[in-house]
């Protein structure tokens, strides 16, 4: 029996990771996946939505829309639509927070920082300068100084006793900064959450009033406790997550896919730099 | 939501073939005086005292454009190294720094486009630092270099309130300039001519507002990337019958597309204003960018900076020392304030991006919280672009799209 075309489906190519989500026309996420984006964001984009297919045990037959979102957007085969991930990590969060006034994402290539309106709609958004600083980059690269994984790290500073400051702006420099602080012997529990700090202050630049709800999303938080836990000591204000943190972008791009049918739009996919298999999702 | 029906074909003004012509006419009649015992060449800021040159009879030659166009030919950044290992540091001015690295190289632009040797060698350079403190020293490395006169006019900055006090000061200034030209070059001004420059820099300058100001139809018939192109009389041939002469077909031209309805970004569907300098060395993908999301960038303070105030007769000096510290860039926060907010309503502007252009602080306006107080003001969306007027270094074109897009999608949020 041929079922129809019900599922909507969100591909958010990241800098880092490429995430899908899959939902039914209520919203609700019936499947969610992850791949390493690497170098080849429409293979990469391929994959995630293969395995969450898989997962779902269906096939493409049944996705009636599909949006694409991250730096890769354009390279995604088979979108119907793409949409900046500012505008779908906004909606993502907003589903599960209705009442989120400000939404963190700190990903790979950089930091995004939206701000609502109290009826849900974007105001502002502020993007971290170029700059690998305040982004999940710079605590991999710090890792890999210190020749730890980021979960090692994180894990040490969650037992952090003591506030230690990096002031650096530049991931080299702070780099350079951590190494003066190993050489000062300084705890590497503090250390570590020196780095979450010096990201938390980052942020704390972009966010004028941290006294309304904030969400937090992106890989960085959906990984490290630490990074939540310096969020809220900075900016001095609880952080929701939603339920898949690293997936807000791509459930935002799911909702949109979702909510174009509910417009009346009715567009044919649209690829505009194909780099990989031209298979349609 | 970004929209995916993309306009028709960019149309293309006419007018453009003949300012190839008059830029190419422009640049060999400057390299030829270079060349002449018998003439002389000036170098020029661009809203220096260039008229009191031309009245002297010396070729007057702006560094300023050499800059941008070394940034729209996508090499500065390849010369600025040059610059930065003899002391100049790589956050001060990409335009100063890659003019630099190109004479210290022997690199020009101008060579390959029209053939001359590149930039002409001056007998005498003229800044006025009422647009940057740079200038001073960018034209005192040249000084240095050609063993040339430098003289230069240092009108009061950040300026609110202009008072008869400030240009009676700036005017002390210019009339300083002419003595020191009269005993070093032996020459004699001749004031009638002096006046004649100014009447028709001024006219020059008025027929290029009113061009400007087509824009202010719905849709717009030109964009700032037009303006771009087009400024080029307006600054490199001020005092001259040439510009006149263009502008006013290209002013013709503007208004048979008015009466035609025709649009330069057609299905026009957002009006933005662009605050601070180019980012020269993008320009083809930012236009093009902005024409796929039918959004039409109707006004700008770059393209403003040489619409002065009209030439009414009376003293030719007062008018320059005038216009001098009128322009936009000399004035204090609260004055460009209450210039944007009139050019947002005359153009019905919809939502504006500010170009935190790294290398250039005294052209850059987001830095002390201007957009966001216009954004509470207005209720209107504003983006800061991060970016530089040359070095690409500076600048990063997916992040840059990635937020023009998302600008564009919340405008569109806003419409609801």
């Amino acid at each position: 029996m041929n079922h129809p075309p019900s599922y909507f489906v969100g591909i958010d190519a990241g800098s880092s990771d490429t995430k899908c989500v899959i939902i039914d026309d209520q919203g609700e996420i019936l499947a969610h996946s992850v791949r390493s984006s690497g170098f080849n964001f429409a293979d990469s984009a391929e994959r995630a939505l293969y395995v969450a297919l898989h997962d779902l045990k269906t096939d493409r037959s049944r996705i009636a829309r599909c949006v694409s979102t991250g730096y890769g957007r354009a390279s995604v085969a088979g979108a119907h639509r793409q949409v900046t991930e500012i505008t779908c990590h906004a909606h993502g969060a907003k589903r599960c927070y209705p009442r989120v006034r400000h939404i963190i994402d700190i990903g790979g290539q950089d930091t995004k920082i939206m701000h609502l309106d109290g009826n849900g709609q974007l105001l502002d958004f502020r993007m971290n300068a170029k700059c690998a600083a305040g982004t999940g980059t710079f605590l991999e690269s710090i890792a890999v100084k210190l020749g730890r994984t980021l979960s090692e790290i994180d894990a040490l500073a969650l037992r952090s006793k003591r506030e230690l400051t990096l002031n650096s702006y530049c991931t080299v420099f702070a780099g350079t900064e951590v190494i003066e602080c190993v050489k000062a012997g300084q705890a590497a529990e503090d250390i570590a959450m020196g780095l979450f700090r010096s990201i938390a202050s980052r942020i704390r630049e972009m966010i004028p009033n941290a006294s309304d709800s904030i969400v937090a999303t992106g890989g960085v938080v959906a990984h490290c406790k630490s990074m939540v836990n310096a969020l809220e000591i900075v900016l001095g204000a609880p952080i929701e997550l939603p339920p898949l943190p690293q997936h807000a972008g791509a459930y935002g791009a799911a909702l949109l896919a979702l909510q174009s049918v509910d417009d009346g739009a009715d567009e044919p996919p649209v690829v505009t730099e194909t780099a990989g298999r031209g298979d349609q999702c | 939501m970004t929209t995916s029906s993309a306009p028709t074909k960019r149309i293309e003004i006419k007018a453009q073939k003949r300012l190839r012509t008059l830029m190419r006419d422009y640049f060999l009649d400057l390299d030829a005086a270079a060349h002449d015992p018998d003439r002389r060449v000036a170098w020029c800021t661009s809203v220096g005292p260039c008229e009191i040159l031309t009245a002297f009879g010396f070729n007057v030659y702006f560094p300023e454009n050499h800059g941008a166009l070394l940034g729209a030919r996508k090499v500065s950044h390849t010369l600025i190294p040059h610059a930065v290992s003899i002391g100049y540091c790589a956050e001060t001015c990409s335009y100063m720094n890659s003019d630099i690295g190109a004479a210290l190289e022997d690199r020009s632009p101008l060579k390959e486009i029209y053939g001359i040797e590149g930039p002409p060698n001056p007998d005498l350079l003229a800044y006025s630092t009422n647009q940057c403190r740079e200038v001073q020293d960018w034209f005192s490395f040249f000084a240095r270099r050609h063993d040339a006169t430098i003289l230069g006019v240092c009108p009061p900055g950040f300026l609110g309130e202009i008072t008869p006090a400030h240009v009676k000061y700036v005017r002390s200034q210019l009339k300083r300039i002419i003595e020191q030209i009269e005993s070093q070059f032996g020459l004699k001004l001749d004031d009638g001519k002096l006046e004649e420059q100014v009447a028709k820099s001024s006219q020059a300058s008025t027929l290029w507002r009113e061009i400007l100001q087509t824009a202010r139809a719905r849709p717009a018939p030109m964009t700032f990337w037009d303006g771009l192109v087009h400024m080029a009389p307006v600054i490199l041939m001020r005092g001259s019958e040439i510009a006149i002469d263009y502008y006013r077909q290209l002013l013709a031209e503007m208004e048979e597309r008015l009466i035609n309805d025709v649009a330069a970004v057609p299905n026009e569907r957002y009006r933005l204003y662009w605050e601070g300098m180019p980012v020269w060395p993008r320009m083809r993908e930012l236009s093009e960018k902005f024409f796929d999301l039918r959004a039409s960038i109707v006004a700008s303070t770059y393209c403003n900076s040489w619409a002065f105030e009209r030439y009414d007769g009376g003293d030719p000096l007062e008018w320059m020392a005038r216009i001098s510290i009128e322009v936009f860039i000399n004035r204090a926060e609260h004055a460009k304030e209450a210039f944007l907010n009139t050019i947002f309503d005359e153009f019905s502007i919809d939502g504006a991006i500010f170009h935190n252009a790294r290398t250039c602080p005294n052209n850059t306006n987001s830095r002390f919280g201007m957009a966001q107080r216009l954004r509470d003001e207005r209720k209107i969306p504003i983006l800061v672009l991060d970016g530089d007027l040359s070095d690409v270094r500076f600048f990063s074109t997916a992040q840059s799209m990635t937020n023009i897009e998302a600008f564009i999608e919340q405008l569109e949020g806003s419409r609801g």
